[in-house]
């Protein structure tokens, strides 16, 4: 059975968590402004090409063609 | 049960070092060349598809680039021309970059495979597990063929350039896929020449260090001789125009003038370093005039 006391225990004996350096942190910072700016890259690359592949298509899918009834022959 | 973990250092690496694993250099000749393959090929492509077609290529290479950087860190922090790469340097540790390597290998096949063809992803994803598995793991560090063998690697972007803006494959690409791949032995072996005692103390089986010098020298002309009239076939089979022969013949005279240099060269390797300075300049200019004058759909031809 662990008691309130062993916790608190195991808590003091936990190391400090990990202190970073200014380099690290500079380092770190870089990094992570580079992935957002190769994710926001990304997603326009996404946008562009769906634009090409579909061109005017993907705006009417929203209205004439999109509304139009199905045929039905009798 | 108890977990014991490794303490790990946090990364200091910044971007620059990532760009550097990447081998920016070989990018930038790989994109080049990509890049006119893309070109010469016929029909129309829409900018928007080529642009995104030469930006995976381009990251492609880049992956496979740091997965080698990955892989050879041990030979690379045993030679003065490699030992201030990233890895050896301390500025990335080898389990960054081969994340960093897989990661942009998969996105690259992945994107170009979904937004362009197939065919060219296919490429672009036996282009990396070549560079990387069978040259980088198995030939360079077994046979004096390593680059002669491992150089389809370096051939293959303008086959991926072609593929994706046609979905398919000619022989116009399989010549310029021979251009590099006889290009690359001499302009590598130049380089070894003068290089020798690095590649023998990293233990790399480079021809100079295997055959020796003399050996060496005239497998260099050897292959001049073959790559000079590669080098001119466009124009001779009707691929390029009068303007692209122009430059090729003399230049292509030019390559074998040095290798014949580097023949006779006997103290010192002043020839050698000029034959390697001068191969990469000729590649430049092949590329560069099939770009200007190359058929059907060289650049010119896009607004004829």
């Amino acid at each position: 059975m662990i008691t309130s006391t062993d916790a608190m225990n195991e808590q003091e004996r936990q190391p400090p968590g990990i202190k970073l350096t200014a380099q690290q942190l500079r380092a770190r910072r870089e990094r992570s402004i580079a992935i957002a700016l190769a994710l926001g890259a990304f997603v326009l690359l996404i946008f562009a090409v769906t634009m090409v592949r579909l061109g005017s298509g993907a705006l009417s899918l929203s209205g004439d063609d999109y509304m139009r009834p199905v045929q039905t022959t009798k | 049960m108890s977990i014991t973990l490794a303490r790990v250092e946090p990364s200091i690496a910044g971007v620059g070092d990532y760009i550097e694993l990447m081998k920016p250099r070989v990018m930038s000749l790989v994109v080049f060349t990509a890049l006119v393959g893309l070109v010469v090929a016929p029909g129309h492509v829409h900018p928007v598809i080529g642009l995104v077609a030469l930006l995976c290529i381009t990251v492609g290479a880049g992956a496979a680039g740091a997965l080698n950087m990955w892989y050879d860190a041990d030979i690379d922090a045993r030679m003065a021309r490699t030992a201030a790469r990233p890895i050896p340097r301390g500025r990335i540790t080898p389990g960054e970059a081969a994340g960093f390597g897989f990661t942009l290998a998969a996105f690259a096949v992945v994107t170009l495979g979904l937004l362009v063809n197939v065919l060219a992803a296919a490429l672009l994803a036996f282009t990396i597990f070549f560079y990387v598995a069978i040259y980088t793991v198995w030939l360079k560090r077994s046979t004096p063929h390593n680059i002669v063998i491992g150089g389809a690697a370096g051939a293959l972007p303008p086959m991926i350039g072609w593929a994706a803006a046609t979905g398919s494959l000619a022989v116009e690409p399989v010549l310029l896929f021979l251009i590099i791949f006889f290009w690359t032995p001499p302009h590598f072996w130049a380089l070894s020449l003068y290089r020798c005692e690095d590649y023998a103390r990293a233990g790399i089986p480079m021809l100079p260090v295997v055959a020796g010098e003399d050996e060496t020298r005239r497998q260099i002309l050897r292959y001049a001789l073959i790559l000079a009239p590669l080098g001119v076939a466009p124009w001779l089979l009707g691929y390029a125009g009068p303007a692209y022969g122009a430059a090729a013949l003399p230049i292509g005279g030019v390559l074998i003038a040095l290798a014949l240099r580097v023949r006779n060269e006997r103290d010192g390797h002043r020839a050698s370093k000029q034959l390697f300075g001068f191969s990469i300049l000729y590649l430049f200019l092949l590329f560069a005039m099939l770009l200007i004058d190359g058929r059907p759909g060289g650049l010119f031809g896009h607004f004829a």
